[in-house]
This record gives C-alpha cells, sequence and structure tokens, in this order.
C-alpha cells in the first residue's frame, strides 16, 4: 500500500472515475498518521522504567534502586511511578511496552551505540543517513519531518527538506527577513532562498522566540504543528543524561528525573495532540539498556538490553510485548545485563509501516537492508 | 581580483589592513611558518590539561560517587564544586578565546584557514571530556606544528596522540593472540583502524574490506594509554607489547611483516601516500577553499604538487591557494557558522573574544556570562567547534549547514547580540561603510540598504544595519 496523500488523490480519482466507487480504507489513509521519536541518550534503564514484578534476583543485585510503589500494569510488570501518563493511557489501550528489546549492538560504547541507533546500521559511522530519513524517502514523503533540536538530527538525515524548530533566545524581525530574502538571486543561491520560503510560510507561533532550554514549550509547538493536515508527519525529540552511574535511585533517584522528562512531553503531546493522537505513535530510542547489578556507587553501568516506551492512538492494545529472557546469571548476556530478546528495529520498521501506510517488507528491504525484522504490526499497532 | 579572494582563504581584511596589490603572493607566502600563537592570556599544555582531566575523572568517579551514593541532591552539588576546581567548565572557553584571538589577529590568516581545515579533518568528535580538556590543546600541540611537515608526518601524530587514542578507543583493543588478550579473553576494538582508513587516509573509494580493517586493527593494537590508580585512562600513549598482536598482516594487500611497534608506522607511510588517499585529500581541500562539489580540473594540479614533493604540507597548501584563486571568480562557497562569526570579527574588528584580562579565571566559581559568551555564542549559531557529533567531524557542504533554525540564528545572532560586540569607538555609519567597502566590491549597494538608519548609533540600530549586512548573500556565500 504505497499511498502518500498526494498520490492518493491522484490515484483516487481514476478509481471514482472507472468504478464509481471510493473505497473507505482509502478514506483511513488520507488521515494523516503521525511518528513521534524520543532519543534517550545515554542507555535507558528498561528495568527502571517497566520493573519486574517479585524476581528476586533483581532485588538481591538491586538493593538500593529497588522501587517502593510502583504503579500496576500485570502481574509480571509494574511502571515507574514518574510515568504517569504512560499509565493513564495504559488503560485506554493507548500505551504499550516492548521489553528486553535493543538494537543489534552490544559494544557500550554510548557513541558507537547513538550513532548506530540513529542509523540503524551494524558498523558505527559506516552509515551517514538515519533509518527514519531513509523510510521517509522511500514513502516519497518528502519535506513532512520536523526536529526538536537545532542540528538536523542524524535519525532524520537522508531525506531533503526537513524543518526544524529550536527558536533562539530572541525575536527575529519578519522584516528583517523579508528584506534579506529580497536579496538572494540566482541559481547558486537556490537553497538559502527556498530554505528562506520555509522560514516566512512558518506559521506564527513558530515565529516567536521561546526557550529553547524549556522542553515543554517545544513539545506544544510540536503538538500543534503535528495536529495540522498539512503539517510534518514525523517529530524527533532528543533528550539526554540517561547515563546514571551513580546515584541512580529508585523513585526520585536520577533516573527517575529522566523518565520524568519523557513523561512530560508525552504529556504535553497527549493534551495537545487532541483527535490526532488517536492517529499518532510515540516511540523511545535508545542505545542501550544497563547493568542488572548496581555497582559501587549505586549507580548501574552500560548494558544491553532495554524498553521501548510507546503511546498513540495506533496502538491495538495495552501490553508489555516481550519475549523475556530472564534474569538468572546464565539467562543475562555475558552474565551481567537484560539479553535482547527483539530486535528493536523490527518495531521501528513496523511503526514506519503503519504511520507512512507502507508495506513493512518493502521498508525492511530499502531501509535497513534487509535484515530479518519480523513484521510485528499485527501484534502492536492497529492496521 | 575581487575582495572575496579574502574571504575565501582567510577572514576578510581588518579595518587597518588593506588589499594587496598581488593577493596570490600575498597568501601563498603566508604558509611557509607557523605563526605563534598570538593570545596573551593563558595557554595550556596538552599535558597539564591531561592532568586535569585525570584530576575531574578520578574525582567524580573514584570519590564522589561512592561518597554521596545515597543522595543525588549532595553528589550534584559535590559534582559542580569539583567541576570548578578541576576547570571542566573554564579550559573550552580559554581555548575558544585562543582560537579565534589567533583568526582575528593573526598576520598569516591563511594559514590559521588550513589549521581550521587540518583540525576538522582529524576531528576529535564530543566524547567523554576531552572537549573540556583535550581538544583544544590537540589542535594547538598536534594538528600545528605538522602544518609545516608532510601529510604522513600528520597522519603519523595525530594517530600515536592521546585524544584520538581515546577518542576512538584504542587502548581498549587487544590483539587476541596478545599475552594480554589471552589472559584476559580480550579482543580488537576496530574503531580507530576503521577511522584510520575511512576518514583520515584512503576513505572507502580504495575498496577496503573487513578484513581489513582487522589486520589493521592488529598492527594497531598496544598503542594505548598507560593506565594508574589514579590517573586512569589519562596517562601518557605508550606501545604495550602484551596486548599486540602477533604475526603477519595484511592491509590492502601488503603484507607487514611481525615487527611490533614498527609495524604502525610502516602501514600510515602506505596509506597516507597512497593515490586514492591522496586524491581523497586533496578533494577535501579543494571542497573546502573552492566548493562544494569540486572539479577534476580544480583538483589535479594539488594532486600533482603533492606528487611532487612528497606529500610536502607547504606545498599542497600553495597549490590549493593557487587553484582558489584561480577559481575565486567563477565559483561559489558557503561558510559555516563559525568561520563566517570569525570573519564578522575580523571585518568589523568586534569585541571577541574577551579579553585575556577578563578571561582570567580563579578556579573559585563558575565562569562568569562574559567568560562564556563566546562558546555560548558558537553553540548557539549551531557550530561549537570541538564538539562534532561524529568523528567524521563538522561538514563542509552547504545543505548541511542551511536548516530554518540554522539561518534564522545567523539573523538572530547579527541583528540581536553582535551590536553589543560593537566597540565604542566603531558605533559610526562611517566606520561600516569603510569596513563594507575594505571587503566588498559592491558596497554601495550594501550601503543603500541600510542607508535608513545611517544615523542611529543605539544597539538596535546597530542590530537594524549589521542584521542585514551580516546575511547578504554575498556575505553568507562567496
Amino acid at each position: 500500500m504505497n499511498c502518500t496523500r498526494r498520490n492518493f488523490l491522484i490515484g483516487g480519482s481514476t478509481t471514482l472515475f472507472l468504478s464509481g466507487y471510493f473505497p473507505k480504507i482509502s478514506f483511513a489513509s488520507m488521515q494523516k498518521k503521525n511518528l513521534i521519536i524520543i532519543s534517550l541518550r545515554g542507555g535507558m534503564d528498561g528495568l527502571t522504567a517497566v520493573p519486574v514484578i517479585g524476581d528476586k534476583r533483581l532485588k538481591k543485585l538491586r538493593k538500593k534502586l529497588i522501587l517502593e510503589d510502583v504503579l500496576n500494569l500485570n502481574s509480571d510488570f509494574g511502571l515507574h511511578p514518574k510515568l504517569e501518563i504512560f499509565h493513564k493511557l495504559w488503560q485506554k489501550n493507548q500505551a504499550a511496552f516492548v521489553h528486553a528489546t535493543n538494537i543489534p549492538y552490544t559494544g557500550r560504547s554510548h557513541f558507537d551505540g547513538q550513532n548506530l541507533m540513529e542509523t540503524g546500521a551494524h558498523i558505527p559511522y559506516k552509515e551517514k543517513t538515519g533509518w527514519l530519513g531513509r523510510g521517509l524517502l522511500a514513502s516519497n514523503i518528502i519535506g513532512k519531518g520536523l526536529a526538536i533540536s537545532l542540528p538536523m538530527p542524524l535519525l532524520l538525515r537522508g531525506v531533503p527538506q526537513n524543518n526544524n524548530f529550536f527558536p533562539s533566545p530572541d525575536f527575529v524581525e519578519t522584516k528583517l527577513i523579508d528584506q534579506i530574502y529580497n536579496e538572494f538571486k540566482g541559481e547558486h543561491n537556490e537553497l538559502i532562498k527556498s530554505t528562506l520560503d520555509t522560514i516566512r510560510q512558518r506559521p506564527l507561533s513558530m515565529q516567536i522566540a521561546t526557550d529553547s532550554d524549556d522542553r515543554k514549550k517545544l513539545a506544544l509547538e510540536a503538538a500543534k504543528q503535528l495536529k495540522d493536515q498539512s503539517g510534518p508527519r514525523v517529530a524527533v525529540f532528543d533528550l539526554d543524561g540517561f547515563d546514571t552511574h551513580a546515584a541512580q535511585g529508585g523513585v526520585d533517584g536520577a533516573h527517575a528525573d529522566e523518565l520524568e522528562e519523557v513523561n512530560k512531553i508525552v504529556t504535553i503531546l497527549h493534551e495537545n495532540l487532541g483527535q490526532a493522537f488517536d492517529n499518532t505513535l510515540i516511540l523511545t530510542l535508545t542505545e542501550f539498556g544497563r547493568t542488572i547489578k548496581q555497582n559501587g556507587g549505586y549507580g548501574t553501568e552500560h548494558g544491553y538490553g532495554s524498553a521501548i516506551l510507546i503511546a498513540g492512538g495506533l496502538l491495538k492494545k495495552s501490553q508489555v510485548y516481550t519475549d523475556w529472557p530472564g534474569l538468572k546469571k546464565k539467562e543475562l548476556f555475558e552474565g551481567r545485563d537484560l539479553n535482547s530478546t527483539i530486535d528493536s528495529r523490527a518495531v521501528y520498521n513496523s511503526a514506519m509501516s503503519v504511520c507512512f501506510n507502507q508495506d513493512p517488507e518493502f521498508l525492511r528491504k530499502e531501509v535497513f537492508w534487509g535484515d530479518e525484522l519480523p513484521d510485528l504490526s499485527q501484534e502492536l499497532f492497529k492496521i | 581580483m575581487s575582495l572575496s579572494f579574502y574571504r575565501r582563504v582567510a577572514f576578510g581584511l581588518s579595518p587597518n589592513e588593506k588589499p594587496d596589490k598581488d593577493p596570490l603572493n600575498w597568501a601563498i607566502n603566508q604558509l611557509d611558518t607557523i605563526p605563534d600563537l598570538l593570545w596573551p592570556g593563558t595557554i595550556p599544555t596538552e599535558k597539564g590539561l591531561r592532568k586535569k582531566y585525570g584530576e575531574w575523572v578520578y574525582g567524580d568517579r573514584e570519590v564522589l560517587r561512592k561518597k554521596f551514593k545515597n543522595d543525588k541532591h549532595a553528589y550534584r552539588k559535590a559534582k559542580d564544586e569539583l567541576r570548578i576546581k578541576t576547570g571542566e567548565r573554564y579550559y573550552e572557553l580559554n581555548e575558544h578565546a585562543i582560537r579565534h584571538f589567533q583568526t582575528k589577529y593573526s598576520k598569516q590568516p591563511v594559514f590559521e584557514r588550513f589549521w581550521l581545515f587540518w583540525g576538522n579533518h582529524f576531528a576529535i568528535s564530543e566524547k567523554d571530556f576531552l572537549a573540556e580538556f583535550s581538544t583544544g590543546p590537540y589542535q594547538r600541540e598536534i594538528i600545528r606544528p605538522n602544518m609545516v611537515k608532510t601529510f604522513e608526518e600528520m597522519v603519523q601524530s595525530v594517530t600515536t596522540s592521546w585524544c584520538m587514542i581515546h577518542h576512538l578507543d584504542n587502548s581498549e583493543s587487544f590483539g587476541p593472540n596478545s599475552k594480554k588478550g589471552m589472559e584476559w579473553g580480550e579482543t580488537i576494538n576496530e574503531n580507530h583502524a576503521r577511522e584510520l582508513l575511512e576518514l583520515h587516509t584512503v576513505s572507502p573509494n580504495a575498496g577496503y574490506t573487513q578484513e581489513d580493517v582487522i589486520q589493521l586493527a592488529y598492527i594497531m593494537t598496544g598503542w594505548a594509554h598507560k593506565w594508574d590508580r589514579k590517573n586512569l585512562e589519562t596517562g601518557d600513549i605508550w606501545f604495550d607489547q602484551e596486548m599486540h598482536q602477533k604475526g603477519d598482516k595484511i592491509v590492502l594487500g601488503v603484507k607487514y611483516k611481525n615487527d611490533a611497534k614498527r609495524e604502525l608506522a610502516k602501514v600510515i607511510h602506505d596509506l597516507a601516500t597512497h593515490p586514492i588517499c591522496i586524491k581523497f585529500v586533496s578533494t577535501k581541500l579543494c571542497r573546502h577553499f573552492i566548493t562544494d562539489e569540486p572539479t577534476e580540473e580544480m583538483i589535479n594540479p594539488v594532486i600533482e604538487a603533492w606528487n611532487k614533493y612528497n606529500g610536502s604540507l607547504i606545498e599542497i597548501h600553495k597549490a590549493v591557494i593557487t587553484q582558489a584563486y584561480k577559481y575565486n571568480e567563477i565559483t561559489h562557497k558557503f561558510h559555516p557558522p563559525e568561520i563566517w562569526l570569525m570573519q564578522l570579527s575580523r571585518m568589523f574588528d568586534l569585541n571577541i573574544p574577551l579579553s585575556f584580562e577578563k578571561m582570567n579565571y580563579t578556579f573559585k566559581s563558575k565562569p562568569n556570562n562574559r567568560q562564556r559568551q563566546l562558546s555560548w555564542i558558537l553553540r548557539e549559531i549551531g557550530h561549537s567547534p570541538y564538539r562534532a557529533k561524529q568523528p567524521n567531524g563538522w561538514s563542509d557542504l552547504e545543505v548541511d549547514w542551511v536548516s530554518p533554525e540554522l539561518l534564522l540564528r545567523r539573523f538572530w545572532f547579527a541583528s540581536v547580540e553582535l551590536p553589543m560586540l560593537v566597540k565604542s569607538g566603531n558605533r559610526s555609519h562611517g566606520f561600516i561603510l569603510s569596513c563594507l567597502k575594505n571587503n566588498f566590491e559592491d558596497h554601495k549597494n550594501m550601503a543603500s540598504l541600510i542607508d535608513n538608519f545611517r544615523f542611529g548609533t543605539s544597539d538596535y540600530d546597530l542590530g537594524q544595519k549589521y542584521g542585514v549586512i551580516c546575511n547578504l548573500p554575498g556575505v553568507l556565500k562567496i
């Protein structure tokens, strides 16, 4: 089903003419679907976000990191109390978690890991484009990416004309932009000129200065843009600080502070997307999980398996989707980390296929070099 | 020859510089010697800063994390104090000041442009605390002295520098059949070997295979930092025979006999003189100085000079400048934000960097806003030089620098921040006009765009004027 909005309109009218019949499914695919990725840099601890309940070994190894009160998900898993919005959405079948998952990277370097989580490749720094950018390009969705950061994140590279929103500390007068715009002439200035066009066509709300350190304001603006039928279809947020080697803590520790940031962003997106939330998927992305055992500083070291937090109306149901590997010593990766039993790229590939109305098999080949990534859209998403 | 040449190969002309009668000679004569660093303030040594790096990581990792394991607030507070005491918050600011003072006042600005180029070719990307302590001195002590030697010598120095070895993890690379590799069950980390091939020398155009990467990584095993309990990973680089993979190695079809530490110099010689390496690096040089997509015609004379003078960087630089001169009138080049800022600073004599007296630091409290200003501006315009995101450094392509926010940030800087950097004696309209005249043929047209504000000298008026002229097509791009 290769059907971007533009293609549909062309194809659709032919169908209409030939058969006098407008298939209902095409109305559904006309509805814009949003895909939002929140990068969690530093290594998000899946066992803190979505703790396994009643595991004696975990309790023993993480004496100082155990959460006293967790939000209830099911008989096996709880949820970190700072992730309130996910719990609320869970009741409405609009939150789910994939657990014991990671990109296929076991090297434990932030830099290599972050590079790979964005490129989706196997060898660090080998690819210069991101899986999301390639997915958009393969789906012929151009100029619909919005990065909530100053540089274009690697994740979105590979497709042209992305927008970004990360306003300067002060307002730039429209009159100044216009005056400069008028001076750009000639073929060699075309790229700048078309970018100035993008700037001049921005809605008023994107023209104002705001505090780019205030993630709430950025999320609010992103929600506004995503809600617009002709606005962006993809947004990328960037959070860091998950590398908690010390004082990781439980309910109020350093890791909890970072989860609270995720919670804030998702809360604002949920509140402000309104109806559009029904046609949205929000997924987190991280380079690796953390060690099972707490270290000497009551923190954790770089590990392997982690979890993906997912919210949005395009979820099939609330669930913890996992092939749980267990936490006994021999079940751990290299005897120390939660194993990864699901290649997280399969989740992202399936999410793209749903949001971009694209065959997952096609995307797997175009974006992930035909790597063996099972289609999980049936299990996880509404299709 | 148009005045844009002074921006193409340098930073434009300052108010007290005049165009030279022979611009090509003017430029070429700047490349034979290494100009002294002019910064009158502190210029710490690489080794000295590495010691500070060690104090910081030891203090945090070995002391504070354990002491405050139950109290995240107390831990954060103690960590902040340690940042101040070890200069973790300060040294990068000082390095930016050294760098920008140099590009503003150097009598050999063309040399300085090559300094920026090589520092970015052999980039140290954002990792651990390299930007805070080590990338600046690496630029001064590893890159700079090699700029009058050969490319091969530059690669040798870079590859065995503490900064690059730490950046690309070579200290964690063990020959699987080495003494330590066998004892500890460790193996290679290919990172450094891959980048030495891909980014620093032959590029993927050479068609090397994964096996070549592995074999080169074997050759590189043993080049590592010394480690002890107090300095942790900040000890000097040495060759640890007990980490080195035994046996012969083959890279790109060439056999390197088992020869311990001497293997590396041999393979670097072959890589740095490989025709594909010469073409790759010559192309990058032309891309930096001429245009994003240089033609063979533009590149070939640089390759010829490279071959004729056996990789002498002085001669290679001269060939690049000759080509830049030849194509100045018919090619366009977009400058990334930091070079643009350096040009504005030199052409309009802006108050950056801060004076060395005011940069003076006591290690007792956080650096003040003025001391942080230049680094803050660099971050806000999207080009913090020692914090490239990846080991391939900052892009040299217009397409990577033209995003809506990145352009708006320049408009913001020129119209809001820049007026506060104009020296009190330079606020008159006449001053702007004379700077424009010194640097742009179409200065009259530029002046007409700001004529409405000719009587204004307030920050607002200056913002209206600089906001426009700093972002005109001929300023963003030559």
